[in-house]
């Protein structure tokens, strides 16, 4: 068997199971850096004033969502893997975890500084901590909309 | 309705009687004062500020001697927690009932035997840690088993002690093999040092403190007088009985535990005396009489008016008229239905609104509800804060802040169920319902229904604005910044539609026609506030390009479809965990339970805040961004806000 024969006859899962492997991974790196960065800020917090915990946990768990939409997206395809796909079918679902593997792990990044911030905010001034949270929801709609779309990219196409 | 009506006062009383004006109005506690500014005008005519420095700092130091002895007393105090503690809550006093306790309160008895025990143990504690460094430093040298006394009185020999690096130590024994009467001992070694003994007769004593001095020695004096180890034990005996002594102070501390819940009610007490002489600073006074301003809400002038005369009888001045709408000093106090009150906190943290502005509860409240309901979208999980919610706001004794945001949720919870009634989820597909909506399947539709409500919530928004301008007299602004965008939203929406569905082609003509004339206007309108006409052009043009906003503004609202599907997914997702672990038997099934139980309620968590922070966004920033601008000042109650108790 060539390399030809071999990507015609198993390209297709291949590529299907690369993007589902890209869904997680990509946006599973952004939101362990993302919760990881929160949570370095929140322990500083934590040592003079440990009564806040409940709220930085809060905080904390803003970046992690983009994880779970990358997972989502993963188990979605996962549902669709079959060794005879065809090649075509298998492209185009690695082109359809595109969206929410990069921006997932870009956002999540991005909305960990943020949050990371807004442990400040909770510091200081803990009646404002909510603002701190919107702060940083503001970066999640984007990694909301790639979600959405990889969601109806993987179920538009039927072949 | 919904923002309180205020008046404003002026006030002239005696000024010796100030205190206990301020007493009473504190415990009628609905006046806001305003800070009346000192400038030539009123310098002329006699005024000056009132300042009570003294009262201030002297009340600042018992409020530190208090929270001194509640912070020592905190470490000892065995506080209730748990469910226990839940349902007592913190106690509830009536204000006189307050004043009446913490007036018995002997603070600063207490404060002093706090004082001096902790000073005594601080003494104590410093002693123990001057032994410890003793005792490191002699513990290189337990090995010398001669006392201490004895090595410097030998009438034919010297006994140096010091250190050497540790590098040099052979090269040193080295040196020293030249000398006759010299005995050398490396008695112990540290990281970096050497700790050695050398004993010589004092013939050669000169060339031996040469070749150390060559070596880097440094010479060490031991303190004390018997042998090193003997010494240390000594220590260590005594060390011990000052560590009783310690627990015996301690012991002492905690006894005076059982004062701490008495604190706590002093310090409340106290903050709210403070915040009488703070308040008091805002006034003007002549030699006599102060003048006093500020607002209440106006319903309550007769309350109001009766907190004054019984304190004064008759010997006072009081100008009342209602606030001018206009006047951005205005303190702002929000009332509402019970319902909408639980929104209020929403609001609140945006901006208060403006005196001559609407509040903006009633209006959210109905679309928070929907929106939050169709994002969590799982009739088990809106079961589970129904109970939990009915449970908590049966049996716990909460403040009224805890109650009003628990029955927030309890509310909420009913739109949950019904959204997971019409997706038909049950923690995740646990139990299949039939669906009216598939999410998993239908999500095309779902996208649509949540276009859809979000062109409801803006056009919604747009009118509350039109209505703004329009009872403000503005109608012709009313039509050019919302009527024309009506028309220009309304025309490309039955536009786009009429392109992609099969709908009578008039339909699409007329669509694009009111689109054309919504646009239009837009262009000619958009920019009259600019003064000449290359300004009034670019500005119309410029407010025509909003329409992008808007569509960024429709896209938006797809999350209230992407948070209700990777809720139900994530929940599924555990649901096929659980299904794959009790395949496997017995410990499978235990270790399904603890996977099912953990990540659903994971999830829960997860589900609930995802949907209460991108609910608030739509509303400030897709909502409040087409008609609010907010900003109004908080009408601070006469009363500090209590931490360690409830205070009516």
């Amino acid at each position: 068997m060539n390399f030809t024969e071999f990507l015609s006859s198993y390209g297709g899962v291949v590529f299907a199971g690369l993007g589902a492997a890209l869904a997680v991974i990509l946006s599973g790196f952004g939101s362990a850096i993302g919760v990881g960065l929160v949570g370095q800020a929140a322990s500083g917090l934590m040592i003079e004033e440990p009564q806040k915990f409940g709220k930085s946990l809060v905080l904390q768990l803003l970046p992690g969502t983009q994880g779970l939409y990358g997972f989502v997206i993963g188990l979605l395809v996962l549902g669709q893997l079959d060794a005879g796909m065809g090649l075509a079918q298998g492209m185009y679902i690695f082109a359809a975890c595109l969206p929410i593997g990069l921006v997932g792990w870009v956002s999540a990044i991005a909305q960990g500084k943020t949050a990371a911030a807004g442990i400040a905010i909770l510091a200081k001034n803990e009646e404002h901590s909510t603002k701190g949270i919107i702060y940083a929801v503001m970066v999640e709609t984007y990694a909301l909309l790639a979600f959405v779309i990889s969601l109806i990219l993987v179920n538009a196409v039927a072949f | 309705m919904a923002i309180v009506k205020m008046s404003n006062f002026s006030l002239f009383a005696f000024d010796s009687k100030r205190e206990d004006l301020l007493h009473e109005l504190q415990e009628f506690k609905y006046v806001h004062f305003s800070d009346i500014e000192m400038d030539d005008s009123l310098k002329e005519i006699g005024l000056t500020d009132v300042k009570v420095p003294e009262s201030l700092v002297a009340i600042d130091e018992d409020i530190s001697k208090v929270k001194y002895g509640m912070d020592l007393l905190g470490k000892y105090y065995t506080k209730e927690t748990g469910l226990k503690a839940m349902k007592k809550g913190l106690e509830t006093f009536e204000f006189k009932e307050l004043e009446e306790k913490a007036l018995k309160i002997d603070y600063h008895s207490i404060y002093n035997q706090l004082k001096e025990l902790n000073t005594e143990k601080e003494v104590l504690r410093q002693e123990i840690s001057k032994l410890n460094t003793a005792i490191s430093e002699l513990n290189p040298w337990v090995k010398l088993d001669s006392p201490i006394s004895e090595l410097d009185s030998f009438e034919q020999s010297e006994i140096v002690l010091g250190t050497i690096p540790k590098k040099l130590t052979q090269k040193l024994q080295g040196e020293l093999t030249d000398t006759k009467y010299t005995y050398f001992e490396v008695l112990s070694e540290s990281k970096d040092d050497s700790c050695v003994l050398a004993m010589t007769s004092k013939g050669e004593e000169e060339l031996l403190k040469d070749i150390l001095r060559n070596n880097s020695f440094s010479r060490v004096k031991l303190t004390g007088v018997k042998t090193p180890s003997e010494e240390i034990s000594d220590y260590e005996s005594r060390i011990k009985r000052l560590k009783e002594e310690v627990t015996s102070k301690e012991n002492d501390i905690k006894i005076l535990a059982n004062n701490l819940p008495d604190l706590e009610v002093e310090y409340e007490y106290l903050l709210n005396k403070k915040l009488r002489f703070a308040a008091s600073e805002k006034f003007v006074k002549t030699d006599n009489v102060t003048l006093i301003k500020g607002y209440f809400p106006t319903d309550m002038k007769e309350e109001f008016t009766n907190a004054i005369s019984t304190t004064l009888n008759d010997y006072y001045y009081l100008e009342v008229e209602e606030a001018d709408k206009e006047d951005a000093n205005t303190p702002i106090l929000l009332k509402n239905s019970k319902f909408v009150q639980s929104f209020q906190s929403l609001t609140g943290m945006y901006a208060l609104p403006h005196y001559n502005e609407i509040d903006p509860t009633p209006l959210l409240a109905p679309f928070y509800l929907i929106f939050f309901g169709m994002m969590v979208a799982d009739l088990g999980y809106g079961l589970l804060m129904l109970v939990g919610t009915i449970w908590a706001l049966k049996t716990l004794n909460l403040s009224d802040q805890q109650r009003s945001s628990i029955r927030f949720f309890y509310y909420l919870s009913f739109s949950t169920i019904f959204w997971g009634l019409v997706f038909g989820s049950f923690l995740g597909g646990i139990i299949p319902l039939p669906a009216l909506i598939n999410p998993a399947e239908q999500y095309n539709e779902l996208l649509v229904i949540s276009i859809i409500f979000g062109i409801v919530h803006i056009f919604f928004a747009l009118g509350v604005k039109a209505y703004i301008l329009i009872r403000d007299g503005q109608p012709l602004n009313a039509l050019f910044d919302v009527g024309f965008w009506y028309m220009a939203l309304t025309g490309g929406i039955v536009y786009l539609i009429a392109m992609v569905m099969t709908v009578p082609p008039f339909l699409k003509t007329i669509g694009f026609a009111v689109m054309v004339i919504g646009m239009a206007g837009i262009i000619l309108t958009g920019g009259r506030d600019a003064n000449s006409i290359g300004g009034k052009a670019a500005g119309g043009l410029y407010s025509l390009y909003g329409i992008s906003s808007y569509v960024g503004d429709f896209v938006s609202y797809s999350r209230l479809m992407a948070l209700g599907l990777s809720g139900g997914f994530i929940a599924s997702a555990i649901n096929m965990m659980v299904d794959m672990l009790v395949a496997k038997g017995i410990i499978g099934i235990l270790f399904g339970i603890v996977v099912f139980l953990v990540g659903q309620a994971f999830n829960i968590f997860l589900s609930l805040l995802g949907a209460y922070v991108h609910t608030i966004r739509l509303t400030y920033v897709e909502f409040f961004g087409k008609f609010y601008s907010g900003g109004g000042k908080e009408f601070k109650q006469f009363r500090n806000k209590p931490k360690y108790i409830n205070i009516k």
